[in-house]
């Protein structure tokens, strides 16, 4: 019998599936990512919400939720793998860099998933709507990729040490600096009303982060995996 | 051991002469103290050893990575420790010298201010990866990655975002790193200021040399007491 080439694309796609219906049966990293983010909202709105913040702030607060939402639920990628004892399967079945994009396209769709339920609470509790919708959710969309993209790495390496504590935080935040601030910028314009050209600067910043850090994360993914 | 002469003999040179000649910035220019300037001859050197010290570190973990022997480890970690002490200096330096000039002990819309203090937090990260870490194969391994990316993250901070922000310039920038300070700086000004760099240079690499050789002597101690 023929042995079938499967495309890497359909395995990348299959460790993606498997982490999206793992994560229906427990809801786990879902319930983890979006209850933070609500209640980061919450007290944000609770806090300032009376004192009517500017929209520079809101942006910058926008990125916040998002960020700390992601610090506490995008490090189960691999810590969940390696509790369950599925680790070492994953690892025999296929090649270092398609568990490193499916699970990057997992943590994508979390996120993307959260950004659906929060955006529009975002709008309600705080009274502010994007100017322009089309710079919003690109520059939201990038930002995603990049915080996906950047952390995924850092969640494999946290899965291998000892004491994991708030070890991702520690060690995405330097990494995500450049990102949080084009990302805020881009928000700050789609706020308060802006051209293209106003976003040309860091939309390229963005987008420049994205691919590298892509990039070198899939290159330096195979020594964290193969441990 | 002559240079080791030349290092003693050279930095005391320097450290009279910085302050027995005139201050490096004209009264006309500087906007305080025209004295505070003189920490210029030493916070600039320190600062330059720090990112120094960090990119030998980040060279060491690749060759780590590509050939797996533990003495790179070693000397990429014993970068690290004297990198950090290093930019703790100039930290402290710098944030005088902005007391003296500009009236505040730190303020984060000076670029300079912000890229040694993630600098500081990248150090940090690296040490809580270390010391979360208990297996020292799996240690050497992570800790190379996470140089490796904190080492790109780091490029991004120090060379992509200055240019493009405006946020980022509202201080008069203080000439240090790469702009007109060189254009305007005396002859005598020039000589002592090019005389610390190489002596706080010299310096590092000094006590980098002997602090490699302390750890492989442990190192090998360890094994002897093994067998």
């Amino acid at each position: 019998m023929p042995i079938q080439s499967v495309s890497w694309v359909s395995k990348t796609l299959a460790v993606t599936r498997k982490d999206i219906v793992s994560e229906f049966r427990t809801r786990y990293a879902v319930n983890a990512i979006v209850m933070f983010a609500l209640v980061t909202l919450t007290v944000i709105s609770f806090a300032i919400g009376l004192l009517s913040p500017s929209k520079e702030i809101l942006s910058a607060l926008f990125w916040v939720i998002l960020f700390f939402a992601a610090m506490s639920g995008l490090a189960q990628a691999f810590i969940k793998e390696e509790e369950s004892g599925t680790a070492m399967i994953l690892r025999l079945s296929c090649a270092g860099s398609i568990v490193f994009f499916g699970k990057m396209l997992f943590n994508l769709l979390l996120l993307i998933t959260l950004s659906i339920l929060i955006v529009p609470l975002f709008i309600v509790f705080l009274k502010i709507s994007p100017a322009d919708w089309i710079i919003f959710t690109g520059g939201v969309l990038m930002g995603l990729i990049g915080l996906s993209g950047a952390t995924t790495i850092i969640a494999a390496i946290v899965s291998k040490a000892s004491v994991k504590g708030a070890l991702f935080t520690v060690l995405s935040f330097p990494v995500l600096l450049p990102l949080l601030v084009a990302a805020i910028e881009i928000t700050r314009v789609s706020f308060t009303g802006g051209s293209f050209a106003d976003i040309s600067a860091p939309f390229q910043l963005l987008v420049a982060y994205d691919v590298i850090m892509i990039t070198l994360s899939s290159m330096l993914f195979d020594f964290v995996w193969r441990l | 051991m002559w240079w080791k002469i030349i290092i003693f003999f050279g930095m005391s040179a320097v450290i009279v002469a910085a302050f027995l000649t005139a201050s490096p910035m004209r009264a006309a220019d500087s906007l305080g103290a025209v004295d505070a300037y003189r920490i210029l001859y030493f916070h600039v050197p320190q600062a330059w050893v720090a990112s120094l010290a960090f990119l030998i570190s980040m060279i060491y973990s690749i060759r780590f990575l590509k050939t797996k022997n533990m003495e790179y480890d070693t000397k990429a970690l014993t970068a690290n420790k004297l990198g950090v002490m290093f930019a703790v200096v100039a930290t402290v330096t710098g944030s005088i010298f902005a007391k003296m000039t500009w009236g505040e002990f730190w303020n984060w819309s000076e670029i300079r201010e912000v890229s040694i203090f993630i600098l500081l937090l990248i150090y940090g990260g690296y040490f809580a990866l270390r010391s979360a870490v208990s297996d020292p194969d799996t240690r050497a391994n992570l800790s190379a990655v996470i140089s490796i990316i904190f080492a790109v993250a780091a490029l991004f901070l120090i060379f992509v975002l200055p240019r493009i922000y405006g946020l980022f310039s509202q201080h008069p920038s203080d000439s240090i790193l790469n702009e007109s300070g060189q254009i305007t700086m005396g002859a005598t000004v020039r000589i002592i200021f090019f005389s610390s760099l190489i002596m706080f240079t010299a310096l590092f690499f000094w006590v980098y040399n002997l602090s490699v050789r302390v750890a492989r002597l442990s190192a090998n101690l360890l094994l002897e007491n093994k067998k």
